[in-house]
Protein backbone atom coordinates (compact mmCIF):
# COMPACT_ATOMS: atom_id res chain seq x y z
CA UNK A 1 0.00 0.00 0.00
CA UNK A 2 1.28 3.45 -0.90
CA UNK A 3 -0.94 5.08 1.73
CA UNK A 4 -2.02 4.10 5.24
CA UNK A 5 -5.53 2.76 5.65
CA UNK A 6 -6.05 5.57 8.13
CA UNK A 7 -5.75 8.04 5.24
CA UNK A 8 -8.33 6.10 3.26
CA UNK A 9 -10.65 6.15 6.27
CA UNK A 10 -10.28 9.92 6.52
CA UNK A 11 -11.01 10.24 2.81
CA UNK A 12 -14.09 8.05 3.30
CA UNK A 13 -15.25 10.53 5.93
CA UNK A 14 -15.01 13.32 3.34
CA UNK A 15 -11.55 14.68 4.20
CA UNK A 16 -10.38 16.33 0.95
CA UNK A 17 -6.66 16.51 1.88
CA UNK A 18 -6.72 12.78 2.61
CA UNK A 19 -8.26 12.11 -0.78
CA UNK A 20 -5.60 14.31 -2.39
CA UNK A 21 -2.96 12.25 -0.63
CA UNK A 22 -4.39 9.05 -2.11
CA UNK A 23 -4.52 10.56 -5.59
CA UNK A 24 -0.96 11.84 -5.36
CA UNK A 25 0.28 8.45 -4.14
CA UNK A 26 -1.38 6.42 -6.90
CA UNK A 27 -1.59 8.92 -9.73
CA UNK A 28 1.64 8.13 -11.55
CA UNK A 29 1.17 4.38 -11.42
CA UNK A 30 -2.46 4.65 -12.48
CA UNK A 31 -1.64 6.96 -15.37
CA UNK A 32 1.09 4.54 -16.48
CA UNK A 33 -1.33 1.63 -16.47
CA UNK A 34 -3.91 3.66 -18.40
CA UNK A 35 -1.28 4.79 -20.90
CA UNK A 36 -0.37 1.19 -21.67
CA UNK A 37 -4.00 0.07 -21.74
CA UNK A 38 -5.39 2.71 -24.08
CA UNK A 39 -2.31 3.82 -26.03
CA UNK A 40 -3.60 7.36 -26.52
CA UNK A 41 -1.27 9.71 -24.63
CA UNK A 42 -3.55 12.70 -25.16
CA UNK A 43 -6.44 10.97 -23.36
CA UNK A 44 -4.53 9.41 -20.46
CA UNK A 45 -5.20 12.25 -18.01
CA UNK A 46 -8.86 12.35 -18.88
CA UNK A 47 -9.27 8.62 -18.19
CA UNK A 48 -7.11 8.98 -15.07
CA UNK A 49 -9.41 11.68 -13.74
CA UNK A 50 -12.37 9.47 -14.46
CA UNK A 51 -10.74 6.69 -12.40
CA UNK A 52 -10.19 8.96 -9.39
CA UNK A 53 -13.66 10.45 -9.83
CA UNK A 54 -15.14 6.96 -9.57
CA UNK A 55 -12.87 6.28 -6.62
CA UNK A 56 -14.14 9.39 -4.85
CA UNK A 57 -17.79 8.42 -5.23
CA UNK A 58 -17.34 4.77 -4.33
CA UNK A 59 -14.78 5.08 -1.55
CA UNK A 60 -17.40 4.60 1.13
CA UNK A 61 -17.98 1.04 -0.09
CA UNK A 62 -14.43 0.02 0.80
CA UNK A 63 -14.27 -2.01 4.01
CA UNK A 64 -10.75 -3.44 4.27
CA UNK A 65 -7.31 -2.10 3.44
CA UNK A 66 -6.06 -5.12 1.53
CA UNK A 67 -8.67 -4.81 -1.22
CA UNK A 68 -7.90 -1.15 -1.94
CA UNK A 69 -5.25 -1.69 -4.60
CA UNK A 70 -7.07 -4.45 -6.52
CA UNK A 71 -10.14 -2.27 -6.31
CA UNK A 72 -8.31 0.74 -7.74
CA UNK A 73 -7.02 -1.53 -10.51
CA UNK A 74 -10.58 -2.62 -11.19
CA UNK A 75 -11.71 0.99 -11.47
CA UNK A 76 -8.77 1.63 -13.81
CA UNK A 77 -9.59 -1.38 -15.94
CA UNK A 78 -13.26 -0.44 -16.13
CA UNK A 79 -12.50 3.14 -17.11
CA UNK A 80 -10.01 1.96 -19.74
CA UNK A 81 -12.50 -0.59 -21.00
CA UNK A 82 -15.21 2.08 -21.33
CA UNK A 83 -12.76 4.33 -23.17
CA UNK A 84 -11.66 1.57 -25.55
CA UNK A 85 -15.23 0.61 -26.36
CA UNK A 86 -16.10 4.22 -27.05
CA UNK A 87 -13.08 4.67 -29.31
CA UNK A 88 -13.13 1.28 -30.99
CA UNK A 89 -13.74 2.72 -34.43
CA UNK A 90 -10.67 4.90 -34.16
CA UNK A 91 -8.61 1.92 -33.06
CA UNK A 92 -9.85 -0.20 -35.94
CA UNK A 93 -8.77 2.40 -38.42
CA UNK A 94 -5.23 1.91 -37.17
CA UNK A 95 -5.24 -1.84 -37.80
CA UNK A 96 -4.48 -1.33 -41.42
CA UNK A 97 -1.25 0.32 -40.37
CA UNK A 98 0.08 -2.84 -38.72
CA UNK A 99 2.41 -3.88 -41.48
CA UNK A 100 3.77 -0.40 -41.59
CA UNK A 101 4.33 -0.48 -37.85
CA UNK A 102 6.17 -3.75 -38.17
CA UNK A 103 8.37 -2.29 -40.82
CA UNK A 104 9.11 0.65 -38.58
CA UNK A 105 9.95 -1.65 -35.69
CA UNK A 106 12.32 -3.64 -37.84
CA UNK A 107 13.88 -0.46 -39.00
CA UNK A 108 14.27 0.70 -35.41
CA UNK A 109 15.83 -2.55 -34.36
CA UNK A 110 18.26 -2.57 -37.22
CA UNK A 111 19.05 1.11 -37.07
CA UNK A 112 21.96 2.82 -35.37
CA UNK A 113 21.03 6.42 -35.57
CA UNK A 114 21.46 9.20 -33.03
CA UNK A 115 17.88 9.11 -31.77
CA UNK A 116 17.83 5.35 -31.87
CA UNK A 117 16.45 4.75 -28.38
CA UNK A 118 13.67 7.28 -28.59
CA UNK A 119 12.57 6.09 -31.98
CA UNK A 120 12.82 2.47 -30.97
CA UNK A 121 10.65 3.01 -27.90
CA UNK A 122 8.07 4.80 -29.98
CA UNK A 123 8.08 2.14 -32.62
CA UNK A 124 7.89 -0.77 -30.20
CA UNK A 125 5.00 0.99 -28.53
CA UNK A 126 3.21 1.55 -31.82
CA UNK A 127 3.82 -1.99 -33.01
CA UNK A 128 2.43 -3.53 -29.80
CA UNK A 129 -0.53 -1.14 -29.86
CA UNK A 130 -1.28 -2.15 -33.42
CA UNK A 131 -0.94 -5.84 -32.54
CA UNK A 132 -3.22 -5.53 -29.51
CA UNK A 133 -5.74 -3.52 -31.47
CA UNK A 134 -6.50 -6.68 -33.41
CA UNK A 135 -7.96 -8.47 -30.39
CA UNK A 136 -10.91 -7.55 -28.21
CA UNK A 137 -10.72 -4.90 -25.50
CA UNK A 138 -11.06 -7.64 -22.89
CA UNK A 139 -8.10 -9.59 -24.30
CA UNK A 140 -6.04 -6.45 -24.64
CA UNK A 141 -6.65 -5.39 -21.05
CA UNK A 142 -6.08 -8.83 -19.58
CA UNK A 143 -2.83 -9.33 -21.50
CA UNK A 144 -1.59 -5.85 -20.66
CA UNK A 145 -2.26 -6.31 -16.96
CA UNK A 146 -0.56 -9.70 -16.88
CA UNK A 147 2.27 -9.35 -19.35
CA UNK A 148 3.04 -5.65 -19.32
CA UNK A 149 1.98 -4.50 -15.86
CA UNK A 150 3.33 -7.73 -14.43
CA UNK A 151 0.38 -8.47 -12.15
CA UNK A 152 0.30 -11.93 -10.64
CA UNK A 153 -2.56 -14.36 -11.12
CA UNK A 154 -3.51 -13.80 -7.47
CA UNK A 155 -3.78 -10.07 -8.08
CA UNK A 156 -5.76 -10.64 -11.25
CA UNK A 157 -8.08 -12.96 -9.30
CA UNK A 158 -8.95 -10.08 -7.00
CA UNK A 159 -9.44 -7.66 -9.88
CA UNK A 160 -11.55 -9.92 -12.05
CA UNK A 161 -13.15 -11.89 -9.22
CA UNK A 162 -12.68 -15.17 -11.04
CA UNK A 163 -10.75 -18.32 -10.16
CA UNK A 164 -7.11 -18.73 -11.11
CA UNK A 165 -7.84 -21.59 -13.49
CA UNK A 166 -10.43 -19.58 -15.38
CA UNK A 167 -7.92 -16.74 -15.65
CA UNK A 168 -5.24 -19.08 -16.98
CA UNK A 169 -7.63 -20.28 -19.67
CA UNK A 170 -8.58 -16.72 -20.61
CA UNK A 171 -4.95 -15.67 -20.72
CA UNK A 172 -3.98 -18.63 -22.84
CA UNK A 173 -6.77 -17.92 -25.30
CA UNK A 174 -5.94 -14.22 -25.40
CA UNK A 175 -2.30 -15.02 -26.17
CA UNK A 176 -3.37 -17.45 -28.86
CA UNK A 177 -5.55 -14.82 -30.46
CA UNK A 178 -2.73 -12.28 -30.42
CA UNK A 179 -0.30 -14.77 -31.91
CA UNK A 180 -2.85 -15.82 -34.49
CA UNK A 181 -3.62 -12.23 -35.47
CA UNK A 182 0.07 -11.51 -35.64
CA UNK A 183 0.76 -14.65 -37.66
CA UNK A 184 -1.98 -13.84 -40.14
CA UNK A 185 -0.50 -10.43 -40.69
CA UNK A 186 2.90 -11.97 -41.28
CA UNK A 187 1.60 -14.60 -43.66
CA UNK A 188 0.16 -11.94 -45.94
CA UNK A 189 2.38 -11.45 -48.97
CA UNK A 190 4.62 -8.54 -48.25
CA UNK A 191 4.90 -5.93 -50.92
CA UNK A 192 7.27 -3.84 -48.91
CA UNK A 193 10.43 -5.86 -49.39
CA UNK A 194 12.03 -9.09 -48.37
CA UNK A 195 14.29 -8.20 -45.50
CA UNK A 196 13.30 -9.53 -42.10
CA UNK A 197 14.17 -8.35 -38.64
CA UNK A 198 14.14 -10.74 -35.74
CA UNK A 199 13.62 -10.43 -32.03
CA UNK B 1 10.60 -5.17 -45.17
CA UNK B 2 8.92 -7.34 -42.58
CA UNK B 3 9.77 -8.78 -39.19
CA UNK B 4 9.12 -12.10 -37.55
CA UNK B 5 9.52 -13.77 -34.20
CA UNK B 6 12.51 -16.06 -34.08
CA UNK B 7 12.14 -19.39 -32.30
CA UNK B 8 9.38 -19.89 -29.75
CA UNK B 9 6.54 -17.51 -30.48
CA UNK B 10 5.50 -17.30 -26.86
CA UNK B 11 8.95 -16.31 -25.69
CA UNK B 12 9.13 -13.73 -28.41
CA UNK B 13 5.77 -12.33 -27.39
CA UNK B 14 6.97 -12.11 -23.78
CA UNK B 15 10.08 -10.28 -24.96
CA UNK B 16 7.97 -7.89 -26.98
CA UNK B 17 5.73 -7.17 -24.01
CA UNK B 18 8.78 -6.55 -21.81
CA UNK B 19 10.17 -4.17 -24.39
CA UNK B 20 6.78 -2.46 -24.51
CA UNK B 21 6.80 -2.04 -20.72
CA UNK B 22 10.23 -0.43 -20.90
CA UNK B 23 9.22 1.71 -23.85
CA UNK B 24 6.19 3.11 -22.01
CA UNK B 25 7.23 4.51 -18.63
CA UNK B 26 4.64 5.95 -16.24
CA UNK B 27 3.83 9.48 -17.45
CA UNK B 28 3.87 12.51 -15.19
CA UNK B 29 0.57 14.24 -14.62
CA UNK B 30 0.16 17.83 -15.75
CA UNK B 31 -0.20 20.68 -13.26
CA UNK B 32 -3.87 20.86 -14.19
CA UNK B 33 -4.62 17.31 -13.10
CA UNK B 34 -5.78 17.97 -9.53
CA UNK B 35 -7.76 21.20 -10.20
CA UNK B 36 -9.53 19.50 -13.11
CA UNK B 37 -10.24 16.41 -10.99
CA UNK B 38 -11.81 18.52 -8.24
CA UNK B 39 -13.81 20.48 -10.79
CA UNK B 40 -15.24 17.21 -12.09
CA UNK B 41 -15.94 15.98 -8.57
CA UNK B 42 -17.81 19.21 -7.74
CA UNK B 43 -19.74 19.02 -10.98
CA UNK B 44 -20.77 15.42 -10.31
CA UNK B 45 -21.72 16.26 -6.74
CA UNK B 46 -23.96 19.07 -7.95
CA UNK B 47 -25.68 16.85 -10.48
CA UNK B 48 -26.11 14.10 -7.86
CA UNK B 49 -27.56 16.69 -5.47
CA UNK B 50 -30.06 18.00 -8.03
CA UNK B 51 -31.00 14.49 -9.10
CA UNK B 52 -31.57 13.63 -5.45
CA UNK B 53 -33.82 16.65 -5.03
CA UNK B 54 -35.76 15.74 -8.16
CA UNK B 55 -36.09 12.17 -6.99
CA UNK B 56 -37.37 13.28 -3.58
CA UNK B 57 -39.83 15.68 -5.20
CA UNK B 58 -41.08 12.94 -7.51
CA UNK B 59 -41.49 10.49 -4.64
CA UNK B 60 -43.42 13.07 -2.63
CA UNK B 61 -45.66 13.90 -5.59
CA UNK B 62 -46.30 10.20 -6.22
CA UNK B 63 -47.16 9.64 -2.56
CA UNK B 64 -49.58 12.59 -2.52
CA UNK B 65 -51.18 11.40 -5.75
CA UNK B 66 -51.55 7.87 -4.38
CA UNK B 67 -53.17 9.15 -1.20
CA UNK B 68 -55.54 11.33 -3.24
CA UNK B 69 -56.52 8.39 -5.42
CA UNK B 70 -57.03 6.21 -2.37
CA UNK B 71 -59.23 8.85 -0.75
CA UNK B 72 -61.21 9.23 -3.96
CA UNK B 73 -61.84 5.49 -4.17
CA UNK B 74 -62.59 4.80 -0.53
CA UNK B 75 -64.69 7.74 0.59
CA UNK B 76 -68.41 6.95 -0.09
CA UNK B 77 -70.08 9.37 -2.46
CA UNK B 78 -73.86 9.85 -1.86
CA UNK B 79 -75.66 6.57 -1.09
CA UNK B 80 -73.49 4.35 -3.20
CA UNK B 81 -69.97 3.28 -2.77
CA UNK B 82 -67.85 1.73 -5.44
CA UNK B 83 -67.73 -1.29 -3.18
CA UNK B 84 -71.13 -2.89 -2.58
CA UNK B 85 -71.98 -3.87 0.97
CA UNK B 86 -74.95 -5.97 -0.20
CA UNK B 87 -74.81 -9.72 -0.17
CA UNK B 88 -75.02 -11.60 -3.45
CA UNK B 89 -78.65 -12.62 -2.79
CA UNK B 90 -79.62 -9.03 -1.99
CA UNK B 91 -78.02 -7.86 -5.18
CA UNK B 92 -79.87 -10.51 -7.19
CA UNK B 93 -83.12 -9.62 -5.53
CA UNK B 94 -82.64 -5.95 -6.25
CA UNK B 95 -81.79 -6.76 -9.84
CA UNK B 96 -84.90 -8.91 -10.14
CA UNK B 97 -87.17 -6.16 -8.81
CA UNK B 98 -85.65 -3.75 -11.29
CA UNK B 99 -86.34 -6.25 -14.08
CA UNK B 100 -89.97 -6.42 -12.94
CA UNK B 101 -90.36 -2.72 -13.58
CA UNK B 102 -89.41 -3.14 -17.21
CA UNK B 103 -92.32 -3.18 -19.65
CA UNK B 104 -93.02 -6.46 -21.43
CA UNK B 105 -91.71 -6.56 -24.96
CA UNK B 106 -94.37 -5.98 -27.56
CA UNK B 107 -94.43 -9.40 -29.18
CA UNK B 108 -96.61 -8.37 -32.07
CA UNK B 109 -93.93 -5.97 -33.22
CA UNK B 110 -91.29 -8.75 -33.58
Amino acid sequence: MLVEFEVIKRAQAGDAPAFNEIVLAYRKRTLGTIARLISRPEDVEDVGQEVFLRLYFSLDQLRTAEVFEPWLYRLTVNAAYDYLRKHRRRMESRMSDLSEQQVMLADAMAGGRVDHDVRQRKQISEAVDAMLSQVSEADRILLTLKEVEGLSLKELEKIYRVKENALKVRLFRARQRVLKAFGEENREPSTKGAAKAEI
Amino acid sequence: MNWTFKGDENEALDALFRAYREACPDPEASANFMPELWRRIDERQRSVFFMGRWARALVTAAAVLSMGMAAYLYIPRGHRSVFSVESYVEALSAGHSQDADLPEPALDEL
